[in-house]
C-alpha cells in the first residue's frame, strides 16, 4: 500500500484517480480483514470474495460508486464487515421472500440490524457517513419524486432509525413525513419489535418479513394506480440506481459462473478450445526485425534507461533476499573463534600471541528462482512499447546481478481478424462455437538459457510496433507457465504486463464476447490454486484484480522511472 | 540439586487452574529458578500441558502469536515448582557449535592450550533444568539436527568432538515455543527450515497453542500496570486501545501489516498516554513508528474505527494526486 502520493504533473488524472480507487480499496480491504477477522476475504472487482467465492452482500449502500469519497467507502466496508461477523447467510437465504421488492426490504432490514451491532465509535461514524451519502444521492437523483421510489426510500430511512436508534436524515425529513405517518400505522408493532430483536437474527427475521410483505403490496399498489410515468419511473428506479443487488450474479468471474457469462463456455462444460492450431507460433523476436534496426532501437532504448535514473544495485540488493537462498560455502579462516583452522597450527608455535587460527562456515545466497515477464503486445499496446522495453531491462538488469534466471515473452497473432484461421472456419461453413480463432504468436524476446547482454537486441525488439495485432491472453500465460514448469528453480514467478482484457476481433464474433476474458480468469485462478507459480497482473493504468488476485497498477507516464520499478519490488516483497 | 520427585503438590493449588493433578516439585529454588509473579494468569490448557511436561518428561511445544506471553508462561511453571530453567533464542545467529560446544584456546600454566568449552545443551543436559528453545521455527537446520536428538525421550547426545556420549539428567526437560506458523516465512532467507519442521513436528509429544487473552483480561492488565487509567474514562479508553491491538493481530494474521501489538505494546501505549495525555501521539510512538512506511495508512483505519479520530498517517490526510 504506497501512501506516499505526491503531487506529480506527469501523471494522467484517470490513473490517478483509478490508483487512488485501488489504494481505497486495498485499504477497505484490509480493514474488513481486520474487523471480520477473516484473512480470506479481498476485492475482485466491486465485490467482496472470500477465497474464490463471491459473498452475498445484496444491500444497495454497501456499493458506492467510484466518485464515492473515503468516508463513503469506509462506512460500506465495516457495513460489509459486520455484515458478515454478525449474520448468517445460508439462514438469510433461507427466510428470503419471493418478490422483488419483499427481498429488497428484508436484505435493508438484515443489514440494518448488523450496523446496529457496530460498537467501535469510528465504525458507527463511517456507516452512518455512508448512510448519509446514499440517502443523499438516491434524493438528489429525482428518485423520491415518483411514489415508489419515496415509499422505498422513507422504508429505508424509517427502519435504519428504529434499528440504530439514531435520527432520520435531516434533509429529506419533511419530504418522508406522509409516507412515514401512513408506514407507522400499518406496521407499528413490527417496527418497534425492531430493535427489541436486533441480535437474533432468526427473531428479527419475523417482524422484517412482515414490514417486507407490507411494503411489496403497498409498492403494487403505488405502481398500479401511477398515471403513465409508471413503467418509465420504475424503470428509472432500476437503471439509475441500481437498488437491488445481487453479487452471486453480477460477479462475472467462472467460479460464480453459474450465471455462465460466456455462453459458449458454459455450453462446451468451460472447455476452452482453439478452432485451428495449424498457423501458431512461436518466434524469436529479433528474427522479425532487421539487425541495424535492432542496434538502432537499443540505443534509444538505452538512452531512456539512462535518463530515468533508477539505481539498479539498490534494486538487486532488494530482489536478493526474495529469490535467493544462502548455502554454506566454503570456510572464513581468519576468524577468533569457530573450528580450529588445522593450517594455521603452525602459527601458534611461531607466535603465541596469534588468536585468528579459527575458521567459520561462510555462507552466500544462490539464487533459486526463475523470473518470467510475459508482455501483452496487441495493438493497444503499440505506444507503451518502449517504456515497457526500458521497465523490463531494468529488472533484467537487477535479476542478471543476482544470478537469477529471467525470461521475456510476448503474446500477439499472426494477422487481424482470425487470418488464415478465420479463413479456414469460413471454409468449412462456419460451424457454431468454433472457440479462439485466430493465428497465435509466442514472441520470444529473451530465454533464460540467454544472459541479459546477449540478449540486449532481442529486447529492443519490443520497439517494432509491427509486432502488436491482437492479444489471446489465456493461452500465452499457459504457454509462460508451461516453460516455468520445465526449469529447475523451485520458485517461479511469472509476471504478467497487460493493458486490457484479451481482444480477438474474430473470436469475440465467432463465440461471444467474454470467451478470451473468461479463459484468462479460469487459467490465472488455476495457476493460483496449483502453487507452482507465483503470477502477478501489473496493469497499465488499469485495474488488473478481476484477474489477478495479486496486481498493481502502474501509472503509463512513469513507465521505467524508478517509482513504477518501487511499486513492482514492493508488490514482490509483500507477496513472497 | 538432587532431583527428588518425591515432593509433590497439588496443580489447584500452585496454579490456581480446576483440576487435581498432582505434580513434582524441588523444596527449595536455585539461581536458575525464576522469580515468582504473584499476578501471572495461568491459562487452564496451556498449564495443563506444561505440567505434564514436567512432571512424565514430555516434551512440549508451544504455539502462539508474538507478544502472547508463552515463554513467560513456562517460565512461572518452573518458578512454582523451584525448577531451574534457561531460554535459548534460536534466531538465526545461534550456531551448532554454540548449543554443543567448541574448541577455544585457554592459558593454564602460562601455556596455551585448545579445551573444548561446553555448550549450552550439554551443560543443561547433565542437571535438573528445564531447557527452553525460543523461536523455534526460525533455527537454523544445522542446529535442528542437534535438537533431533534431544527430541528422544530418554536420547543420549553424542558429542561426537570429544567422543562422549551424555546420558540425560531425569531431571532435564525440554521446551519449545514458536510463532504460529501460518504465514510462511516473510524474509524468503530460511527456505526449508519449514519442511524441516514439519519433519520434527510430530517428535515433539504435545503441542499446545496459546492466543491472546480475552479483551477483558487484557484490559485489567494494562489497569494494574497503569493504575492512572484505572477510573470509568480510563476503562473505556483502555477497551479502545485493546480493541486496536486486537485489530492489528487480526492484521497480521491476515498478512496486511507485518508488526502487531503484544500486550506489553499496549501497556508501553497506556504509559506513554499517562505521559502525554494524547492517545494519538502515544500511539504513534509507542507503535506506528515502529512499522513499516507503507503499512502505516492500514494501521491509521484500524485506529479510526476504534477512537474516531484520524492519525497523520491516515489516507484521509494523504495529498491528493495532480
Amino acid at each position: 500500500m504506497d501512501s506516499t502520493a505526491t503531487a506529480d504533473r506527469t501523471v494522467t488524472p484517470d490513473t490517478a484517480a483509478r490508483r487512488r480507487q485501488q489504494q481505497i480499496r486495498q485499504l477497505c480491504a484490509a480493514s474488513i480483514r481486520a474487523l471480520a477477522a477473516d484473512p480470506a476475504l479481498d476485492f475482485r472487482g466491486d465485490h467482496l470474495y472470500r477465497g474464490r467465492t463471491v459473498l452475498p452482500l445484496n444491500a444497495p449502500h454497501l456499493y458506492p460508486d467510484d466518485a464515492a469519497d473515503f468516508g463513503s467507502s469506509r462506512g460500506a466496508a465495516d457495513g460489509m464487515a459486520l455484515r458478515l461477523l454478525h449474520s448468517d447467510a445460508s439462514l438469510h437465504a433461507r427466510l428470503r421472500p419471493a418478490g422483488q421488492t419483499a427481498r429488497l426490504v428484508f436484505e435493508l432490514l438484515e443489514q440494518f440490524r448488523t450496523e446496529s451491532l457496530a460498537g467501535q465509535p469510528g465504525v458507527v461514524r463511517n456507516l452512518r457517513v455512508r448512510h448519509e451519502a446514499w440517502s443523499t444521492q438516491f434524493h438528489r437523483s429525482g428518485l423520491t419524486e415518483t411514489s415508489l421510489g419515496l415509499l422505498l426510500y422513507t422504508v429505508a430511512q424509517v427502519c435504519r432509525s428504529r434499528v440504530t436508534g439514531e435520527p432520520v436524515v435531516a434533509e429529506t425529513e419533511d419530504l418522508i413525513e406522509q409516507t412515514r405517518g401512513r408506514l407507522s400505522a400499518l406496521l407499528g408493532s413490527d417496527l418497534a419489535l425492531l430493535r427489541r430483536l436486533r441480535t437474533r437474527q432468526a427473531d428479527y427475521a419475523e417482524p422484517a418479513l412482515a414490514i417486507a410483505v407490507v411494503v411489496e403490496s403497498l409498492a403494487d399498489s403505488a405502481q398500479a394506480n401511477n398515471d403513465g410515468g409508471a413503467e418509465r419511473s420504475a424503470r428509472k428506479t432500476r437503471e439509475q440506481f441500481s437498488l437491488l443487488v445481487d453479487a452471486e450474479e453480477d460477479a462475472w468471474l467462472p467460479e460464480t459462473a453459474a450465471s455462465g457469462t460466456s455462453p459458449t463456455l458454459a455450453d462446451d462444460g468451460g472447455a476452452y478450445r482453439a478452432f485451428t492450431t495449424a498457423y501458431d507460433r512461436v518466434q524469436r523476436a529479433d528474427s522479425l526485425v532487421r539487425v541495424e534496426l535492432l542496434h538502432d532501437y537499443r540505443r534509444r532504448l538505452d538512452k531512456r534507461i539512462v535518463d530515468s535514473g533508477v539505481n539498479v544495485a539498490l534494486l538487486a540488493r532488494r530482489l536478493e533476499p526474495l529469490l535467493c537462498v544462502p548455502v554454506t560455502s566454503g570456510w572464513n579462516s581468519g576468524q577468533e573463534e569457530g573450528m580450529i583452522d588445522g593450517s594455521r597450527l603452525s602459527q601458534l608455535v611461531c607466535s603465541p600471541a596469534e588468536r585468528r587460527l579459527f575458521q567459520t562456515e561462510r555462507h552466500e545466497a544462490r539464487p533459486a528462482t526463475v523470473v518470467t515477464f510475459l508482455i501483452d503486445c496487441s495493438g493497444s499496446m503499440k505506444q507503451h512499447g518502449e517504456g515497457i522495453a526500458a521497465y523490463v531491462d531494468v529488472f533484467l538488469r537487477a535479476l542478471e546481478r543476482i544470478g537469477v534466471a529471467s525470461e521475456v515473452l510476448g503474446f500477439t497473432t499472426g494477422a487481424w481478424n482470425g487470418g488464415k484461421a478465420a479463413r479456414d472456419w469460413k471454409r468449412a461453413r462456419s460451424p457454431r462455437r468454433p472457440g479462439r480463432l485466430n493465428e497465435v504468436n509466442h514472441l520470444l524476446f529473451k530465454d533464460a538459457d540467454t544472459n541479459w547482454r546477449k540478449a540486449r537486441p532481442g529486447i529492443a525488439a519490443l520497439l517494432k510496433t509491427t509486432l502488436y495485432r491482437e492479444g489471446i491472453d489465456g493461452e500465452a500465460v499457459q504457454w509462460a507457465a508451461r516453460r516455468l514448469a520445465d526449469r529447475p528453480e523451485q520458485r517461479r514467478i511469472l509476471i504478467v504486463l497487460s493493458d486490457g482484457s484479451p481482444a480477438d476481433g474474430a473470436t469475440a464474433l465467432a463465440n461471444d464476447e467474454h470467451y478470451l476474458q473468461q479463459h484468462l480468469a479460469t487459467v490465472v485462478r488455476e495457476l493460483e490454486d496449483s502453487g507452482a507459480v507465483n503470477v502477478f497482473g501489473v496493469g497499465l493504468g488499469l485495474d488488473m484484480s478481476p484477474y489477478f488476485s495479486r496486481s498493481l497498477i502502474l501509472d503509463t507516464e512513469r513507465l521505467g522511472q524508478p517509482e513504477g520499478v518501487r511499486e513492482l519490488t514492493c508488490l514482490l516483497e509483500r507477496s513472497l | 540439586m538432587e532431583f527428588r520427585p518425591g515432593l509433590m503438590v497439588s496443580a489447584r493449588d500452585a496454579f490456581g487452574i480446576d483440576s487435581g493433578l498432582m505434580v513434582p516439585m524441588f523444596p527449595e529454588p536455585n539461581e536458575h529458578v525464576p522469580e515468582i509473579d504473584p499476578a501471572y494468569r495461568f491459562n487452564h490448557d496451556v498449564t495443563l500441558a506444561l505440567l505434564a511436561g514436567f512432571a512424565h518428561n514430555r516434551r512440549v511445544l508451544l504455539q502462539g502469536l508474538h507478544g502472547t506471553g508463552k515463554s513467560t508462561h513456562i517460565e512461572q511453571v518452573a518458578a512454582r515448582l523451584n525448577w531451574p530453567c534457561i531460554r535459548v533464542n534460536l534466531d538465526g545467529h545461534i550456531s551448532r557449535l554454540d548449543l554443543v560446544g567448541k574448541d577455544t584456546v585457554v592459558i593454564e600454566d602460562g601455556r596455551q592450550v585448545t579445551r573444548f568449552q561446553e555448550g549450552v545443551v550439554p551443560w543443561a543436559l547433565q542437571q535438573p533444568m528445564a531447557l527452553i528453545f525460543d523461536e523455534y521455527d526460525a533455527g537454523r537446520p544445522d542446529v535442528m539436527f542437534v535438537i533431533q536428538r534431544l527430541l528422544e525421550r530418554d536420547g543420549s547426545f553424542t558429542l561426537t568432538d570429544q567422543n562422549r556420549v551424555l546420558r540425560p539428567h531425569p531431571g532435564f526437560r525440554l521446551f519449545a515455543t514458536s510463532n504460529t506458523v501460518g504465514l510462511g516465512n516473510l524474509n524468503g532467507m530460511y527456505h526449508g527450515v519449514q519442511r524441516l519442521n514439519h519433519a520434527q513436528m510430530d517428535r515433539w509429544n504435545i503441542v499446545a497453542s496459546l492466543n491472546y487473552l480475552p479483551a477483558a483480561e487484557e484490559i485489567a492488565i494494562v489497569q494494574s500496570r497503569v493504575p492512572s487509567l484505572a477510573d470509568g474514562p480510563g476503562t473505556a479508553l483502555v477497551a479502545s486501545m485493546v480493541e486496536v491491538a486486537n485489530l492489528t493481530r487480526q492484521g497480521f494474521l491476515a498478512g496486511d501489516v507485518s508488526t502487531l501489538m503484544s500486550p506489553r505494546t499496549v501497556i508501553s501505549w497506556a504509559e506513554n498516554v499517562a505521559v502525554f495525555r494524547d492517545p494519538a501521539l502515544a500511539f504513534r510512538l509507542s507503535f506506528v513508528n515502529k512499522c513499516d512506511e507503507s503499512e502505516r495508512t492500514v494501521v491509521a483505519e484500524y485506529f479510526q474505527r476504534c477512537f474516531d479520530a484520524e492519525l497523520e498517517e491516515s489516507f484521509e490526510r494523504a495529498p491528493a494526486y495532480a
